[in-house]
């Protein structure tokens, strides 16, 4: 079974870290860690808190730099922040004092407002393009946070726990609609949470990080969209959850 | 518990004026009945003659822009000098700890305290006034447009790097605007001790202004005209209040406390 089809091949990106290390003080976060992440996959990376896969997404988003090690797109050093990724945060990050339709098109030209209008249009929210943030609920927030994210046609979309605050509804709701997106745009994503089944709905491969090494890293192998009930599902997210409990708290 | 539920909207919005009007009867009944010497407190219907009077002579109109005109440059100074420090500081570390500390150190002169000092630099002139307002207006909107931009969001501030913006984007989006609600509170602080600073200056040595219009009246005992200085000053301010708190409205609208209701 075709996983996904890819409509634009070209535009996503392929995703390379050689041993890469973080330190924050004495506390080492992440260690001599490699990783490779072909174009248009979605990955999504779990584990404890602390286990440091946020920090693992901000050196790939280029907001910091490793101490050891590179990061690279397309076999091209990344060392700051560019076009290529997007990142998409806990909190929607929303500028209260811009109506939603200027959040959209934040850091684009005087031309963009059919662009932004059309990526809101995406999210289902273009009838709230005059609103102030302020009067959206919390997963309307992040779908304007997404759509924010889309309007750049990034080639890395990088999700750091963008669900972790909504309630469960919302939470399944916007998987659903994350995973169309994604489908229908086709860029490399990388998706950190601590939500394991939210993982094994959404991930090509699951990575699940412990004392900043690659403790797991198993491929889901499931047709889209996924059920929950799904023999198969059932057991990946059992057998992941039991690895990560079984992994030493820090 | 809101009692605006159960009164038309038009006593709400005028239920601000209730008690200012109320104290004008009372004053009003208590003159009338001699209760009140009239050399202590003139009647409010003196007091509106007096301001008819004064307002056909032209000397109203003279003195009031006189007034306007020192507030209106000492604010403008003051407030600019204020805002672009407050910016400055707020912005570069190095600046802030190079001047903070002289700042705060001005802030802690009572301003007032150099008026002799003022006379002897300045004279008697417009010039005099308008420093003492400036120095009056300076520090609110230095302290408020600094502290508005120390507590602009860092988390807002990241995401608009990851998003491409330039650092002028950045701060004319994100910056600045995170740190108008503060700095108009700071505006409207100023705008109180600008008529407080004008009120004092006024009385030392002046031609023209409201402030000299009620010293001369003095002289001669004139307490309608004493007193009809004193609510011109309360009016102004009012109104200078009320053109900042619009200002909020308007500029605000994305505030949910700033709402309309």
């Amino acid at each position: 079974m075709e996983t996904k089809t890819n409509l634009k091949s070209p535009s996503n990106l392929a995703l390379k870290i050689e041993q890469v290390s973080k330190k924050f003080g004495n506390l080492t976060v992440l260690e001599n860690l490699n990783l490779e992440i072909q174009p248009g996959t979605f990955v999504a990376i779990v584990g404890r808190s602390g286990c440091g896969k946020s920090t693992l997404l901000r050196l790939i988003s280029g907001l910091d730099q490793p101490d050891t090690g590179g990061v690279f797109y397309d076999n091209q050093i990344h060392r700051q922040l560019n076009g290529h990724a997007r990142v998409m945060f806990q909190e929607a990050r929303l500028l209260p004092w811009q109506r939603v339709l200027d959040n959209v098109r934040l850091g684009l030209g005087k031309d963009s407002k059919d662009r932004a209008l059309e990526a809101l249009k995406h999210v289902g929210l273009e009838s709230k393009a005059n609103e102030w943030p302020s009067v959206l609920s919390g997963g309307q927030r992040q779908r304007v946070a997404l759509a924010r994210a889309l309007v750049h046609e990034p080639r890395l979309l990088l999700l750091d726990e963008p669900l972790g605050a909504l309630d469960a509804l919302t939470r399944i709701e916007m998987q659903r609609l994350i995973e169309k997106i994604w489908q229908e745009t086709g860029f490399t994503a990388i998706l950190v949470t601590h939500d394991i089944s939210e993982a094994v709905t959404l991930a090509d491969r699951v990575i699940l990080l412990d004392g900043g090494k690659i403790d797991l890293d198993v491929a889901v192998d499931l047709p889209r969209p996924r059920h929950r009930d799904h023999p198969k599902w059932i057991q990946l997210e059992e057998e992941i959850l039991n690895r990560v409990l079984n992994t030493p708290e820090i | 518990m809101n009692i605006g539920k159960f009164l038309p909207n038009f006593v709400v919005r005028l239920s601000g004026w209730l008690l200012p009007v109320s104290l004008v009867i009372v004053w009003s009944v208590a003159v009338q009945n001699s209760w009140l010497s009239s050399q202590i407190l003139p009647a409010p219907i003196d007091i509106v003659r007096a301001a008819i009077n004064l307002t056909v002579s032209g000397e109203l109109a003279k003195n009031i822009a006189a007034s306007t005109v020192r507030a209106g440059w000492g604010l403008l100074i003051g407030s600019s000098i204020g805002f672009l420090l407050g910016l400055l500081n707020g912005l570069s570390r190095t600046a802030d700890r190079f001047l903070d500390t002289t700042v705060q150190m001005i802030r802690n002169v009572p301003h007032l305290a150099l008026i002799p000092l003022v006379i002897i630099w300045f004279g008697i002139g417009e010039t005099g006034k308008v420093f003492l307002v400036t120095l009056g207006v300076f520090f609110p909107i230095y302290a408020n447009t600094y502290h508005g931009i120390k507590t602009t969001d860092p988390q807002l501030i990241e995401m608009g790097r990851v998003y491409g913006l330039s650092p002028w984007q950045l701060f004319s989006q994100i910056i600045f605007p995170g740190a108008l609600p503060s700095i108009l509170v700071g505006l409207r602080y100023s705008l109180g001790l600008m008529w407080l600073t004008l009120i004092v200056a006024e009385t030392i040595a002046t031609t023209s202004g409201i402030g000299y219009m009620a010293m001369n009246a003095r002289e001669f005992m004139q307490t309608d005209i004493v007193v009809l200085a004193i609510l011109i000053y309360a009016l102004l301010g009012k109104l200078a209040d009320t053109s900042v708190h619009l200002l909020e409205l308007r500029i605000l609208q994305w505030h949910p406390g700033y709402k309309r209701r």
